[in-house]
């Protein structure tokens, strides 16, 4: 018998796709990957138990059997997807997709769609832990306590407050976030961060400084109204996969999709135009774009006449990068560059996407404003399908940022001036001076422009430059000591830069405690055999809360299932240390705690809605959230707006700013700075956050204003005495009036309603404390809400300013990177002097640039995102699903680099940075990155300069993949605004191992 | 009547891997085990296409004609399943497979996902549906509780579609013409030269 | 004889030379058998079961862009 296939054709296309290419990356890692991490896993379960998984369970989930259907949002990234959970007898036993979510329509990446293993983690710190003489001792939650407890008090009694130093997580919900910082504060300090540092905060700081909110002005849904989209620095397809789904559907509109990056990225490869820019040259980029712009004037100069201040000193600096000097500086060719500037000015609105690529540099605050001088010399932002669309990084970092764990600032980006303790001691319920006394007051120290300041007042040491809190001589610090314990909760230590020195300073600590799910990277990488705890804590699915995701939008996490082994959720676990410090009752004086030392979210997240008046995180109450959550389906997936239904002409998840009180009923604000809306119905106009004046010149809107605005002008922020002077305040309510008088210091603290005879005394009252209360610090949200009943802004209607005349550099200029390959442009763009103090910690400049380090170090070394793992990767790479797909660290280096060294596909590689850290990885040979480039992940940890560190684990705990942290040989360098690290253009060398 | 059917729509594929995570959760394939794969071509180059393949579940199913113990079946609705206690685990089907969908478990013959395993289109196994048996040996069956293989339902930008054939094809079709209504107004070519 | 002999070798070998060149269509082709395991309910419900099917139908919706 002759066995023939009936229809025996392998088309060419399944043939080749069967091969696949010689240098895939999947073919990459199957040939590396029968490593040892995945024979120790083949076959660990039997696959019923995974479903059945007992031993994390607890008493209280329901035995019946019943399955029950919760909703939760993926924690992964910043696109807020949401996922349905099935739970059976306390066991996640299926994941669904959400369909009806508006934001993901049910679509997962890799990570999404494995949420599930969270609850089937065997991974996990299972219960407190100390390290004692190098071996794990299990501990109560109750000894871990009262041990850590009372090291910390007598640290804080010996060296003050400032010497411990604690971190938080853009993973924590917004209420864990919240009280986060609120902890700190409580504890006496401002040596608080998380992630966010190390994230965005050069955009936070760049695009706020501009026009008012540093956030992502649109949304991922309102890419499908986009007619151009230039993504600079981002790479969606791996780091935000669900967003390409908008994305996609915004190109197959008609969108054309250009993509600038150093790698031919996976969102490249989507892409009608591709630039491959040299890594830290972001403002040469754009200013060679603004070239051509100008030079066919394309800009749009009505926009620009009436909503921009300062465009002139940007055209003398743009100017300088004719064609030639552009493609010189950034590797560019002119034609590309003319495309480019062509397809933006004939595809308006169109959007601009950046990430960490524009972010992470040490002049990372010049790339975003550079970024956004592009768009509003466009005309393009306040559109619908345009706008500076910032991708956000971890699922609540948007969240955290805005409520959270900041050294620089309070909650909802008050600042740390004596005016906002004092709001904030009134949100709290708690006395300034008592608070002002939890502080340091030994001494002032140099706040940074060389007076000195209290503690109180002055930033803390931020998470890109702890280490250097400890390593610093303490005579160089703006604080009585150095740092002498650290309390981590959610973080990856491995994500941030000087590996060597990191590990000398986790070292030099009395204590290190760790808060997380994983034990991370900081429990394995140091030489320590006492003195570290680890604190089981649960993930974000054994606990419910509010998160709010890039776009704005805050969305209700339901609890799936209850905390793993003995974990305790991150708000659980600042209550218990808040008890045995001894200020439990001040700090949870309003949000109700239950039988499980859980502080109730929903309590927490009104203080927040109380407090949070600057960004409108006020009208987003947990009843309105939870009615979104259950009427998700009649948002419309492109406007986000409900259409019927209880909801109705709301936004979805009421991205802030949602105005006013809950019961005001503002539908949220899809588009920042959209002024063809009324402000009740979420338009915006730019913020005048900045004075009404600059060199004597107006910088108040011209002949712009929202739709419907009674004051059809510019015009400053709202404050009582504005109301006043319009005549305006008679319209405040008594209670209103009554609370504003309160906040002036006029009367006491309201309590009940006032009546109309109560305030009578204040109606007409022409007084300076009075006037200064304005849409800010007023908590009854009056002023607030007067303005908008005159459609106006409560934060006023400015123009966006093109320079920032507080930052080092008012225009935005193009600066080598401190370790640049083109030591021979250093002498036309230096980098700037060095400071005696930023936040803190002296940090230099010109002292790192002054050697040439390109000889030893020719190659160009970045860093980027794999789509299986995020942040650290210490949760993700223990999730098995996701740990089988990226089993080995890996460099990607060009063909031609990697011939000249003699180095073959898969080999081990030594890559050593010019500050001597050295990684021992596999060469992964690729077109992907150009010649005199190098790229890798950062999500590896575990291993350290060649030592696989799986031994230093608590037995059991260590993730599936490990390797060698890219961070370990990235150097110096950090923003002189937000202490931003760079890690996106430094130098390496690579050899074969 | 209704065949089921996958599409994998490459200008949509990101190669996200969320197709075959979600693969991995739905029916808990072991470790080593891939009933479905992102497969890239011009990896790092111009033109870099993915797609994701699994089992095709095709009409006239080459693994079921070269089976040496007939242990193939086709439900009404053309999805293509295997009885693993008649399997014998010879590959003959992997030989024949033109997408490389059979998988072979490296545990011992009879470990818990049998000799050969491959993707069911979430339709489970031979036997009663829905069962514990049925999902230690099989995985999940979507399908006989009314849902549809989970890679597509969780694919990130939807590029991946599994369904009734018909319907699969009116997306697919409606998309194509959006696209060709598209002014192209850059390719590789003129990105990266004559290359 | 002699020269018959090797007339017909040839004529053997040609024909012979001739069938590897072909490739005949009527060539045996192998069916599949007939499915010889435990049976599965599922492979004849979605025919019979209305409701089932219009579920699916109605679950692709997830499927669109919306």
């Amino acid at each position: 018998m002759k066995l023939i296939r009936k229809q025996a054709q392998a088309t060419p296309s399944s043939d080749a796709a069967k091969r696949g290419s010689a240098f895939d990356r999947r073919t990459f890692l199957k040939r590396s990957g029968i490593t040892a991490s995945g024979a120790a896993v083949a076959g660990s379960l039997p696959l019923g138990m995974m479903r059945r998984r007992a031993d994390a369970q607890t008493d209280s989930a329901p035995a019946d059997g019943d399955v029950e259907v919760k909703r939760t949002v993926c924690s992964h990234c910043s696109v807020g997807c949401g996922a349905i959970a099935h739970v059976q007898n306390g066991v996640w036993v299926q994941q669904e997709p959400d369909f009806e979510s508006p934001l993901n329509m049910g679509a997962h990446c890799a990570k999404g769609a494995s949420l599930r293993y969270h609850g089937l983690s065997d991974k996990r710190v299972r219960y407190p832990m100390k390290l004692v003489d190098g071996q794990w001792k299990r501990l109560s939650w109750e000894q871990a306590v009262e041990e850590i407890g009372d090291q910390f008090l007598k640290i804080r009694e010996e060296s003050g407050p400032d010497s411990v130093w604690w971190c938080g997580s853009s993973k924590a919900n917004n209420e864990g976030a919240y009280l986060q910082r609120k902890f700190a504060a409580f504890w006496g300090t401002n040596n608080i961060d998380h992630q966010a540092r190390i994230c965005h905060s050069t955009t936070v700081a760049g695009v706020a400084n501009t026009w008012g909110y540093g956030a992502m002005t649109n949304s991922y849904n309102d890419m499908h109204n986009c007619k151009a989209m230039l993504f600079i620095g981002s790479n969606a397809a791996e780091a935000h996969p669900v967003a390409m789904h908008h994305i996609l559907r915004g190109k197959e509109n008609g969108a054309k999709m250009i993509v600038v990056d150093p790698r031919l990225t996976r969102t490249a490869a989507h892409a009608d135009q591709y630039m491959r820019l040299r890594p830290g040259s972001d403002v040469a980029f754009i200013w060679g774009l603004l070239w051509h712009i100008f030079e066919n004037g394309w800009e749009d100069s009505e926009y620009i006449s009436q909503r921009v201040y300062g465009l002139d000193k940007i055209r003398e600096e743009v100017a300088n990068w004719d064609p030639a000097t552009c493609e010189e500086v950034t590797g560019v060719p002119e034609e590309e560059m003319r495309q480019a500037a062509q397809t933006l000015a004939e595809n308006r609105p169109g959007t601009i996407v950046w990430c960490m690529g524009g972010t992470q540099h040490h002049i990372g605050n010049n790339n975003t404003r550079a970024y956004c001088v592009l768009q509003l010399a466009l005309g393009n932002i306040g559109k619908s399908g345009g706008g500076a669309n910032i991708f956000r990084g971890h699922d609540n970092v948007q969240g955290a940022t805005d409520v959270g764990p900041n050294c620089q600032t309070l909650p909802g980006y008050y600042g740390l001036a004596d005016g906002a303790w004092k709001h904030w001691a009134r949100v709290w319920d708690v006395d300034y001076d008592w608070l002002k006394a939890r502080f340091d007051s030994e001494g002032e120290y140099d706040s940074g422009d060389g007076t000195l300041a209290h503690p109180m007042n002055i930033p803390g040491i931020p998470v890109s430059r702890w280490i250097d809190g400890i390593l610093e001589d303490p005579e160089s610090l703006s604080q009585r000591n150095n740092i002498r314990a650290v309390f981590f909760q959610g973080h990856a230590v491995n994500s941030q830069t000087r590996g060597p020195e990191m590990k000398n300073a986790v070292e030099k600590l009395d204590l290190v405690v760790i808060s997380d799910p994983y034990p991370t990277h900081l429990a394995v990488m140091s030489e320590r055999k006492n003195g570290v705890y680890l604190l089981p804590t649960s993930t974000q699915f054994e606990q419910t809360g509010s998160v709010t995701a890039s776009n704005r939008s805050i969305q209700w996490r339901e609890k799936v299932i209850d905390p793993m082994y003995e974990s305790k959720p991150d708000a659980a676990i600042l209550h218990l240390f808040a008890r045995k410090f001894g200020f439990a009752d001040e700090m949870f004086k309003h949000i109700s705690v239950d039988d499980s030392g859980m502080p109730s979210p929903e309590d927490t997240l009104r203080e927040i809605n109380r407090g949070h008046w600057t960004i409108g995180y006020t009208g987003q109450s947990p009843e309105r959230l939870k009615l979104h959550a259950e009427h998700r389906h009649t948002f419309d997936t492109t406007t986000l707006v409900a259409r019927g239904g209880p909801c109705d002409g709301e936004t979805y998840g009421l991205p802030w700013p949602c105005w006013g009180t809950p019961e005001m009923k503002h539908p949220g604000t899809h588009v920042l700075y959209d002024n063809s809306k009324p402000v009740s119905e979420g338009g915006l106009t730019f913020r005048a956050r900045f004075g009404t004046e600059h060199d004597g010149n107006n910088i108040l809107a011209e002949g712009a204003y929202s739709k419907n605005s009674d004051i059809e002008d510019g015009y400053p922020e709202f404050s009582y005495g504005l109301l006043r002077r319009l005549g305006w305040h008679q319209e405040l309510s008594a209670d209103e009036l009554a609370t504003i008088a309160w906040v002036a210091g006029l009367r006491e603290k309201p309590t009940g309603s006032a009546s109309e005879q109560d305030v009578a005394e204040f109606r007409d009252l022409e007084s300076d404390a009075l006037d200064a209360v304005n849409w800010k610090t007023d908590l009854s949200g009056g002023i607030q809400r007067v303005a908008i009943a005159h459609e106006c802004a409560p934060f006023g209607n400015a123009k966006a300013r093109a320079i920032v005349w507080t930052f080092p550099d008012q225009v935005p200029l193009h600066r080598e990177p401190l370790y640049t390959a083109r030591y021979d442009l250093v002498s036309k763009y230096p980098t700037m002097e060095d400071r005696q103090s930023i936040w803190r910690v002296p940090t230099r400049y010109a002292s790192i640039q002054d050697t040439d380090h390109s000889g030893d170090y020719p190659l160009v070394f970045t860093s980027g995102r794999l789509v299986e793992y995020e942040g650290g990767g210490e949760e993700t790479r223990s999730m098995k699903w996701l740990a089988e797909l990226q089993q080995d660290m890996f460099v990607e280096i060009n063909p031609a680099d990697a011939n000249d060294r003699g180095i073959k596909d898969n080999q081990w590689v030594w890559l050593e940075g010019p500050e001597g850290g050295h990684i021992k990885i596999r060469a992964m040979i690729t077109d992907r990155v150009g010649r005199g480039v190098v790229w890798t992940p950062y999500h590896f940890g575990g291993w350290y300069q060649g030592k696989d560190l799986v031994d230093r684990y608590p037995k059991g705990s260590e993730p599936y993949v490990r390797g060698e942290a890219c961070n370990t040989a990235t150097t110096y360098g950090y923003d002189p605004v937000t202490l931003m690290q760079e890690t996106k253009s430094t130098l390496c060398q690579i050899k074969a191992a | 009547m209704a065949r089921m059917k996958f599409l994998c729509d490459a200008d949509r594929c990101i190669e996200c891997n969320g197709c075959v995570t979600a693969c991995k959760n739905a029916n808990e394939v072991p470790w080593g085990v891939n009933r479905r794969r992102v497969v890239t071509l011009n990896d790092g180059l111009p033109g870099e296409k993915s797609i994701s393949v699994a089992c095709m579940h095709c009409t006239d199913a080459p693994c079921a004609a070269v089976c040496p113990v007939d242990c193939f079946y086709t439900t009404d609705d053309g999805i293509v399943l295997h009885d693993k206690d008649l399997c014998i685990g010879c590959g003959y089907c992997f030989y024949a497979c033109p997408f490389g969908a059979p998988q072979f478990p490296k545990t011992e013959a009879f470990g818990v996902r049998g000799k050969m395993d491959k993707c069911t289109f979430c339709a489970g196994g031979p036997g009663e549906d829905g069962t514990e048996e049925e999902f230690e040996k099989y995985g999940a069956n979507r399908i006989a509780e009314g849902k549809l293989p989970a890679c597509a339902e969780m694919c990130a930008t939807k590029a991946l579609l599994a369904g009734d054939g018909d319907m699969v094809a009116d997306i697919y079709r409606e998309r194509v013409m959006r696209r060709g209504g598209r002014p192209q107004t850059w390719g590789w070519s003129k990105a990266y030269g004559a290359g | 004889m002699r020269s018959r002999i090797p007339h017909i070798l040839l004529l053997t070998a040609g024909a012979l030379l001739l069938t590897a060149c072909y490739e005949s269509s009527d060539v045996t082709r192998h069916e599949p058998g007939v499915y010889k395991g435990e049976a599965d309910p599922l492979a004849k419900k979605l025919e019979n079961d209305g409701e089932l099917r219009e579920q699916l139908n109605q679950r692709f919706d997830g499927q669109r862009d919306r």
